[in-house]
């Protein structure tokens, strides 16, 4: 559905998107994670051909960004980042105008508006002014506009953006939903949403491709060492630097406890046997030892785990 | 579209009054039109009914909407100058009621020809055509509506004032005099609404506003490219 080859776009003085190629499926739910600033919704913008690249292309149904911008556009569902909308219009009415102007012919434009209404629940505010509606709602208008010509794509830009968590939840609920039907590209910074509804993600940090694997593949490459917590009564400051010693620790973070103890969380990579190099050195340094377990990793540890190694190189 | 007819009413009615005091040399339509008074009123709407065709859209955020919809930017630019022309042309109804309105009460058919009629509102048509496609670039350039107004007040005042240079020049039949007054919509207007119909000013507004138009679409894709 997606083909994304070597896309680069350039600004004065630093690079917003650099070099990325990826390909999404047809029926994938996709997710485009990165920090504020990443560069997600610049490569959106190109995908929809808000913007031109500067390098490199992209194909969306097997049409060039560029030379089939009309046919490519034809097959999207565009919800924007914010929800733009214009709020002195009523809901169908708007709804109306957008399918219109997506080409749609009169009994395919009350058919898809309908549709649209029904999907995002929108019948009881339909004759509603969309600037008297609150930011739940305003979304799913966002979301109606962007299903209204019954697209194969539908790309969300941080689409629960500002909702509250039961409207989050409705939301993903939504999406969901509409991945049997459509193939979706999502971007958004907030990990659970990824977690709970996407089936791939793409990770993007400074405009560069870091990584496109399942959420379950990205905590599996986390977890190859593992995350360890260790109470020790030792002294603090050089028990972590004997700790960060050992092979495959990539941090060591110490929290002190009322009664003296210190709580190490130590976070590794490439050394499974890492809990038993612990336990040696507690022995040799004599620290008493009075937890140790692992912990689970989130999505929300390899994403910072990427996007921190990224940095530091 | 209201106060724009009741001040163009009261003119009228001025210039009625005037005419029935003193003689008058030229005709109803002539007085009407070449009152600096009708002018002044006259270019104030341009601002008003062009700075949202563009700024609103890029505050709103809408415009990113519009241009990822399957239509082409030439398409949109058309159809907002289209649209705000339309209103335009509406504003203009009215005041173009006032001359046969006055014909049937006062039954004066000497007040003024029908070529003149037809010759000063092709004359405000043309120049509207001009000053609509200059707000329209006014309010593709920025976010702020109030700047657009501001740029399109100026450049309409600016295009306005151009025509009296000629009376300022000190040799009368200097090049520079005879070529400014190609571009004087006062003269336009003295012409055609004596029922002179000229090709000149046709060609003038209409690759006016063409060029002008050619620009804004640059500006409204310069968005892709811009750097």
């Amino acid at each position: 559905m997606i083909e994304v080859s070597r896309l680069t776009k350039c600004y004065t003085g630093h690079t917003a998107v650099d070099n990325i190629s990826f390909k999404v499926g047809k029926g994938e739910i996709v997710g485009f994670l990165g920090p504020n600033g990443a560069g997600k919704s610049t490569t959106i913008k190109m995908l929809t051909c808000f913007l031109t690249p500067s390098f490199g292309t992209a194909r969306i149904g097997g049409f060039d960004i560029e030379k089939d911008s009309i046919k490519v556009r034809q097959r999207i569902g565009y919800m924007p980042e914010n929800v733009p909308l214009y709020l002195d219009m009523r809901v169908h009415e708007y709804l109306k105008f957008r399918g219109a102007l997506k080409g749609l012919n009169s009994k395919k434009l009350s058919f898809g508006v309908g549709e649209a209404i029904e999907i995002c629940s929108l019948k009881d505010v339909e004759n509603k002014i969309i600037g008297t509606l609150s930011k739940g709602y305003r979304q799913r208008v966002g979301l109606a506009d962007a299903l209204v010509n019954k697209p194969d794509l539908l790309i969300l830009d941080e689409p629960t953006n500002g909702l509250d968590p039961q409207q989050i939840r409705h939301f993903r609920e939504l999406i969901k939903d509409l991945g049997k039907r459509h193939t979706i590209f999502l971007s958004t910074h907030i990990l659970p949403e990824v977690e709970m509804t996407c089936g791939r993600v793409l990770i993007i940090h400074r405009g560069k491709l870091l990584a496109s694997d399942t959420p379950q593949g990205l905590v599996r490459r986390r977890l190859e060492g593992g995350d360890l917590v260790v109470e020790l009564d030792a002294i603090p400051g050089k028990a972590s630097v004997a700790l960060k010693k050992l092979k495959g620790v990539i941090s060591v973070d110490e929290e002190r406890s009322v009664d003296g103890w210190v709580r190490f969380k130590v976070a590794s990579k490439g050394n499974p046997d890492l809990s038993e190099k612990i336990f040696e050195l507690a022995v040799e340094r004599k620290w008493k030892i009075r937890e140790m377990s692992r912990r689970d990793v989130t999505l929300e540890d390899a994403f910072v785990d990427l996007v921190k190694g990224e940095g530091a190189a | 579209m209201a106060l724009f007819t009741f001040i163009n009413g009261w003119l009228f009615i001025s210039t009625v009054n005037v005419m029935r005091l003193s003689k008058m040399p030229y005709n109803l339509v002539y007085n009407l039109f070449s009152s600096g008074w009708f002018w002044m009123g006259f270019l104030f709407i341009f601002p008003v009914i062009t700075m949202r065709l563009f700024a609103e859209e890029k505050k709103m955020g809408t415009f990113e909407g519009l241009m990822t919809a399957p239509v082409r930017t030439l398409e949109v630019l058309l159809g907002k100058y289209a649209a705000a022309v339309t209103v335009y042309l509406a504003m203009l109804v009215p005041l173009f009621l006032f001359f046969p309105i006055f014909k049937m009460i006062t039954e004066q058919d000497g007040a003024f020809g029908n070529g003149s009629l037809w010759g000063s509102a092709l004359t405000l048509i043309l120049v509207g055509f001009f000053n609509v496609a200059i707000g329209t670039l006014a309010s593709a350039v920025t976010s702020n509506q109030l700047i657009a107004a501001m740029f399109t007040f100026v450049g309409v005042m600016l295009h306005y004032f151009f025509g009296f240079f000629m009376g300022f020049s000190t040799l009368p039949n200097s090049k520079w005099a005879s070529s400014m007054s190609y571009f004087s919509t006062v003269e336009h207007m003295q012409l055609m609404s004596q029922g002179l119909i000229d090709s000149r000013p046709f060609f003038y507004y209409i690759s006016a506003s063409v060029l002008i138009l050619a620009l804004t679409f640059h500006v409204v894709e310069s968005r892709k490219w811009r750097i």
